[in-house]
Order: structure tokens, then C-alpha cells, then sequence
């Protein structure tokens, strides 16, 4: 008998310590809980992250940054079945409500903006070349251009820029009916005849 | 049944035969207990008042700081979530599930029966570590059941979809794998590769394993229970079902192995009583207020003389300065913290992949189960959902929480939203059950690789399904090595058999070792 009361006695203590410290955590989260998520795949600060192949988003211009989580809410972007890294991203972005969108720019926005480090090696002259049409819409500099919409491309992660351009290219990302600048991109990409240029471009920007 | 396999074929299958009586020498490897059965003995310097720096509160990062702090080191432990444990994690009644997008609070009766154990479930017996905590912490244990012969195995192209209980399947297949096995031993070739005695002594056990009759043919078995009667009545056996139509079950594979989960261990594994959280807890609530939620890990530099780790509180960077650092973050988040980390390092870091996992439960309004004579194990479906378990403990209670799912690879649950995934669970289940969806209340779900501070469900190492490559093996070698000799890298990310409690424990024994011999090194 005596032997049952300890027991008892030392499971009632255990699930009552526990419930302090899972109570205290759960209230706090009701409380707390926003859609500031973007750093556990972004990096710290938004710095990027291999790894996850999540993009760097301090220093991304907050209309393009609004667009593209629009974008991703809607549908229009992350829903081919082959743009792998964009159906990673649809998910996070579904449920986001409007208030949430301008909360996560606005936040963005206080990251500091350091160029990724260069990780793609191609021939750079060729890039200097090709890029000459990208150059009309993302500016001589790669620095963007918001009247045509077109975001910075410099100091981006390489491997991300990459990825879209392929994705560009195969139709991967741009195709959806209401994509309009992605339709413009998926053209414009073409303008890259091989996989080469697509990484000759990528490098070149990498010196801007 | 008549041959349904012809005896060439078999032999095929057979062909590796010759090679096993070579490898298997009685004494050479039978007997021993399979390696790590062994708990540690930690002996660890005391009162050097050392400070270390713990990030993440996995169950690695418990192990270090308790056992550190045992010794009288001064131990901060630095977790980003709300809650303890990382992917020990379960999930009851108000317990939140922070799934990026995908935000959900368990509104299930509060009972500590009703529980659902979203990561790590089950505990083997040789698993000597994570048994020996339960034992020093006073986590009650109970036996966790992971097969039941009542259960059912369905699969759309068996038996026109109905499910077949696992022992009509199991038992079958037993039979006649012993029927063919026992025909082969009569073809000279195999036979010539064993003594007669041998040979007997195979065959009486093959009758024994598929049940067979004197004419060592399968022709049904009361294992599978009687097709009547049995007890005021003598039983009738059940009709045999042809070996070409378990075939048609793709799943068979799992359902007869269940019993052997778990590398080494037998049918008997393990749970906390209430909860696998009962362990972090237990951990937690010793450890106290070392332990900062809500403190995001921003930068890990590692000095000459110590580690300085950057985190966030309430929107303030704060800096902890540290003697050492032991750090469970898992290596594809640790990629989007600034560190100062060598090349290599970092290299090893990256190149880790993280694996996919899918959970999902509900509470059932009643135990319908118990009902079908199931009171535990696992329903193999051939569907993504793959698994149902049924609660082994609270027999005969009024409810009970049923895993609704268990995809290891996650399919493209990772991407569905969570009315999608219910749906799914409830459409696979009621094949099995009909009264499935309206029993079940209220399920909840988690994608491990949309867990905010996780992403992933195990580190995956092996890029390749024929084991590890040199450069691997090397990789692995580099981050077993503290950088410095001051920042560990620990969890199962650091050992070579990810994805369970044990390696992780074994991780910070590991690391624990390592440190206590650089600090008896020092000069006083
Ligand atoms: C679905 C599933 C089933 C499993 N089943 C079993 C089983 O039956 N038996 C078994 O033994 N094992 C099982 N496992 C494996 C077991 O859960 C793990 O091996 C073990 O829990 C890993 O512990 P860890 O110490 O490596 O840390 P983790 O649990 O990986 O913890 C990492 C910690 O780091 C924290 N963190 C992340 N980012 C930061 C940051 N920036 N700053 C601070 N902290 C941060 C996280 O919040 C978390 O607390 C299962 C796992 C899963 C997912």
C-alpha cells in the first residue's frame, strides 16, 4: 500500500510541475503568435539560407516583397509542380491576411542589406553581355526598377537567382495566366540560349 | 494452393545461402547484446565553475546541461520556441502546434489520457540511455504495444479493398513461406549445404513457424482464429486465402516486420506514462530558469578563449559569454545563423539534408477499436496515410487518441492545407473502419518540415541509399570535433543513426567526454 501512495504522490507532482511549465508556454504563445515566420527558413535578419534554399530577403524591395507573398497567397506563384523551392513557399503564404503581408514588409524592412556571398562561378564576360537585356528592365547596376517592376538583382543569393532563371526558362515560374511580369521573365529568359549563359548572366551580376 | 512460385525461382531468392552459414558462427555472433546496450557512466570534473552556453533544448541539450549542471558548471540554455524538447514533442489538450501556415491549438478533452506523442513515440530496450534518464528522473514507463495480430492490413488491390486482420495476413504468409522454404530443403542442392540433423531441425522448426501439416503443406491455421466456434464449440478453420492474393498487398513488408522496430529491439518497446514530453520535462523542470524560451540563437562567434553566442529577447539582441558552447540547432538552421565557423565546418553543416515526416491524430468519441477485439498496434494501409495505432494504454476508458497517419517522407502532406489533410485521414481510415469519420473529433496534424525552429524530421546524412561515401565519413569527422575546442555540435545530427532518442543522448555523451578531458588538461 505503501508503495502505491509514492507513486501515486510522484505522478501527481510530475504532472503538476509539467502543466506550470507547458501552461505558461502556451499562454504566452496565444498571446504572441503572429506571421513573423520568414527568419526560421530566411536566415537571421533575412540574410538567406542554402541550406533551405530560402532566398535572401533583407534589402528586397518591400513592393516587390508584397507582390511576390500576394503572388504566393493567390496561387500564381508556387503551384507548377515542378517549381520545388515555390511549393516549399505556397503553403507559408496561403493563410496570410492582408494586416499580416504589410506586417512582414514592414519588418523586412529593418533588415540590413549586405550582398550575399558569390558561390556561382561562370565566365563573366559572356554574363557582361547577355545581360545587357535583363539590363533594360533590373537597371545597368542590377538595382531594380519599380515603374517596370522588375526587383534588384545584386546582391542576391546567386544560387536562388539561378534557380528562377531556370525556372523561367522551362516555365516553371511565370506561366500562370495572371503572372504578368513572370510571363515577361519566362520570354525574356529565353534570351539565354543554354544553362551556360544562364550561369555566365548569374556571375556577372555577381560583380555588380 | 499449387506452386505458385516455381522451385528455380526460389532458389534465386535462396542464392545468398551458401554465404550465411559462413557468416553466422555460433558464438562468433550470437550471444552478444547488440552494441550501445551499455549506459554510460558519466564522471565529469566537478565545481571548476566553467560556463557553457546550451542552444536548443533537444533532448541532447537536456543531457548536457543536467549532467553539467550535476558537476557545478553554470549552464544557459537558449531555445527559440515557446516549449521545450524539439522533436520530442506531444501534443494534448491547449498544447499549440506552431506549423509555419498551418497554426493550430488541440482543443481535445482534458484528460492525460488523450495525448498524441507528434515525434518521438517509442523507446527500445536497448536503447540503455534514454532509459537510464526515464529511470533517474522518475518518468514512469509502460509498455508500448506496436503490433497487434488483430489489427488490419488493407490495401485497395487486396481483397477487392477490405481489410484483412494482420494475423489472417501473417499467418498465411508464415505458412506458406515454410510450405516453399520446406519444399527447397528437399531439392539436392540445398539440402547438400546441411548436415541431415541440420536438416531436421529446420524442417521441425518450419512446421512449427507456417503451421504446416504432416504433409509439410499449409492448409490454414487457427492462429488466424477460428471461422467459427472455439470455445462452447470445437473452432472451425478459416478458409485459406491464396498466396497470389496477399500478394496483391503491397505493404506486407511492414506488417511482418512490425514487431521488430527499432534496430535490435524486440516487440517489447516503451512510453512515458502521459506523454513523451514527460522526459523533457522532467529535464526542464530541474533545470529551471537556465533554460530562456522565446530566445532565438542570431550569431555564435567562437574565441580564442570562449564563445560569444548573440540571441533575442523580447525584440532586444542580448550577448551570452561563454566558457563553452553546446549547440543542438539543427545544422540546416544553423546555415542562416551568422557564425565564424571554419570552411570545413560549414561545409559539413550545409551539406546535411533534412528528412520529411507526417503526423496526424484525433480524439475518438469512442474506443470503436476495442470493439474489433484491437487494443493497440498498428493498421498497415497502402495509402500515404501508411499507419493507425491505437492506443495500448487506458483499455476500456471512455476515449482514446488514435494516429490517424504516420508518412516517414511525408508524401505532399508538407503542402496541404490542413482541411486537405484531414479529408485524407478520413478517407483512408473509414476503409478500414466504417464508422471512422464519425468517431473521430477533432484532428490535428503536423508536417515536420513546415515546424517552425525545425523544418525537418531527421537529419539525413547519406546521399546515397548504398550507405555513406569517404567524403561523408569525413564531413561527419569534422563536426564531431569541437571547433576550437570550445563549440560542440550535438544531437542526432552528430551521430551516424539520426532519428533516434538514443544517438542523441549518445551525442552529448560524446561531446561531455571531450570537454571533461580539456578541462582536467588545463593548468589550475
Ligand atoms: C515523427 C518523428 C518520430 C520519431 N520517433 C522516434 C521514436 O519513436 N523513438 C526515438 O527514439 N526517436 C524518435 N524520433 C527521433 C527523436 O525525436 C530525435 O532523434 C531527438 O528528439 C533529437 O533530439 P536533438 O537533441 O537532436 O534535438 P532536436 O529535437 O532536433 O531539437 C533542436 C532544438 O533546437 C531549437 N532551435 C532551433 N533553432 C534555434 C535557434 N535559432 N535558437 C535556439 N534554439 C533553436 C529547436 O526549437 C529545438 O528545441 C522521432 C522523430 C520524429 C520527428
Amino acid at each position: 500500500m505503501k508503495k502505491i501512495v509514492t507513486a501515486t504522490t510522484l505522478i501527481l507532482s510530475a504532472v503538476c510541475s509539467m502543466a506550470s511549465l507547458a501552461a505558461e508556454g502556451d499562454v504566452g504563445v496565444a498571446a504572441a503568435m503572429d506571421d513573423r515566420y520568414c527568419t526560421t527558413c530566411h536566415g537571421v535578419e533575412g540574410i538567406g539560407n542554402i541550406a533551405i534554399e530560402a532566398p535572401r530577403l533583407a534589402g528586397m524591395e518591400a513592393w516587390y516583397l508584397k507582390r511576390q507573398l500576394e503572388n504566393f497567397r493567390a496561387g500564381i506563384r508556387g503551384t507548377h509542380e515542378e517549381d520545388v523551392q515555390g511549393i516549399a513557399m505556397r503553403p507559408m503564404a496561403a493563410k496570410l491576411s492582408d494586416e499580416s503581408i504589410a506586417d512582414i514588409v514592414d519588418w523586412v524592412g529593418d533588415w540590413e542589406y549586405v550582398p550575399a556571398e558569390a558561390t556561382v562561378e561562370g565566365n563573366v564576360r559572356q554574363g557582361r553581355t547577355a545581360f545587357q537585356a535583363c539590363a533594360a528592365c533590373h537597371g545597368a547596376n542590377a538595382q531594380g526598377n519599380e515603374a517596370l517592376g522588375a526587383p534588384a538583382l545584386a546582391g542576391q543569393n546567386d544560387w536562388y537567382l539561378l534557380t528562377q532563371l531556370r525556372n523561367f526558362r522551362a516555365g516553371f515560374r511565370g506561366s500562370h495566366q495572371e503572372d504578368t511580369f513572370g510571363s515577361q521573365m519566362v520570354t525574356m529568359s529565353k534570351t539565354l540560349t543554354d544553362d551556360q549563359a544562364v550561369i555566365d548572366v548569374v556571375s556577372y551580376i555577381n560583380t555588380l | 494452393m499449387t506452386n505458385p512460385v516455381s522451385r528455380r525461382e526460389f532458389l534465386n531468392l535462396l542464392g545468398a545461402y551458401g554465404g550465411t552459414s559462413a557468416v553466422l558462427q555460433a558464438g562468433v555472433a550470437l550471444g552478444f547484446m547488440p552494441s550501445s546496450s551499455q549506459a554510460a557512466e558519466i564522471a565529469l570534473q566537478a565545481n571548476n565553475g566553467k560556463k557553457v552556453a546550451i542552444l536548443g533544448t533537444g533532448i541532447s541539450a537536456l543531457t548536457t546541461a543536467w549532467e553539467l549542471t550535476k558537476a557545478g558548471y553554470d549552464c544557459t540554455l537558449l531555445e527559440a520556441s515557446h516549449r521545450p524538447g524539439g522533436r520530442m514533442f506531444t501534443v494534448r489538450s491547449g498544447t499549440v502546434i506552431d506549423e509555419i501556415g498551418n497554426y493550430q491549438r488541440c482543443e481535445w478533452d482534458n484528460d492525460p489520457h488523450l495525448y498524441f506523442n507528434a515525434g518521438a513515440a517509442r523507446i527500445p530496450s536497448i536503447h540503455s540511455n534514454v532509459l537510464k534518464y526515464c529511470k533517474e528522473l522518475e518518468v514512469e514507463l509502460q509498455v508500448f504495444v506496436n503490433e497487434s495480430k488483430t489489427a488490419w492490413v488493407q490495401d485497395d488491390a487486396m481483397n477487392g479493398g477490405k481489410p484483412v486482420r494482420n494475423t489472417d495476413y501473417s499467418s498465411s504468409m508464415q505458412g506458406f513461406i515454410s510450405e516453399m522454404l520446406s519444399k527447397a530443403l528437399g531439392d539436392s542442392k540445398l539440402d547438400s549445404s546441411l548436415t541431415e540433423s541440420e536438416s531436421e531441425t529446420l524442417l521441425g522448426m518450419l512446421r512449427r513457424f507456417g503451421d504446416l501439416n504432416e504433409d509439410m503443406l499449409y492448409k490454414g491455421s487457427t492462429r488466424a482464429g477460428y471461422g467459427s466456434g472455439g470455445f462452447l464449440d470445437h473452432g472451425t478453420t478459416k478458409d485459406v486465402v491464396a498466396l497470389r492474393d496477399l500478394l496483391k498487398a503491397r505493404n506486407g513488408g511492414s506488417v511482418m516486420v512490425t514487431t521488430q522496430e527499432g534496430t535490435g529491439s524486440g516487440p517489447l518497446l516503451m512510453q512515458p506514462v502521459g506523454g513523451m514530453d514527460r522526459i523533457i520535462y522532467a529535464f526542464a523542470n530541474r533545470l529551471g530558469d537556465r533554460i530562456k524560451f522565446r530566445a532565438p540563437v542570431t550569431e555564435v562567434m567562437v574565441k580564442d578563449d570562449g564563445v560569444e553566442v548573440a540571441y533575442e529577447q523580447n525584440g532586444v539582441t542580448e550577448v551570452l559569454k561563454a566558457d563553452y558552447c553546446f549547440n543542438c540547432i539543427p545544422s540546416h538552421l544553423m546555415s542562416g545563423i551568422p557564425n565564424n565557423f571554419p570552411d570545413d565546418y560549414s561545409e559539413a553543416l550545409n551539406y546535411i539534408r533534412r528528412g520529411r515526416a507526417y503526423k496526424a491524430a484525433f480524439q475518438a468519441k469512442e474506443r470503436f477499436w476495442e470493439k474489433e477485439n484491437i487494443y493497440g498496434g498498428i493498421t498497415w494501409v497502402n495509402a500515404p496515410i501508411q499507419q493507425i495505432w491505437y492506443p495500448p494504454h487506458n483499455i476500456h476508458g471512455k476515449k482514446g487518441v488514435v494516429l490517424a497517419a504516420y508518412n516517414f517522407g511525408g508524401a505532399n502532406y508538407t503542402e496541404m492545407s490542413q482541411q486537405d489533410r484531414i479529408e485524407d485521414l478520413l478517407k483512408h481510415g473509414e476503409k478500414v473502419h466504417p464508422n471512422y469519420r464519425e468517431m473521430a473529433q477533432k484532428p490535428m496534424t503536423i508536417a515536420w518540415h513546415r515546424m517552425n525552429h525545425m523544418l525537418g524530421c531527421a537529419p539525413r546524412w547519406a546521399r546515397n541509399r548504398g550507405g555513406w561515401s569517404d567524403k561523408e565519413e569525413q564531413m561527419y569527422e569534422t563536426l564531431r570535433q569541437p571547433v576550437n575546442g570550445r563549440h560542440y555540435l550535438i544531437g542526432d545530427q552528430s551521430t551516424q543513426h539520426s532519428a533516434w532518442m538514443e544517438s542523441a543522448i549518445q551525442s552529448a555523451h560524446y561531446a561531455l567526454a571531450d570537454l571533461d578531458q580539456r578541462v582536467r588538461a588545463e593548468p589550475a
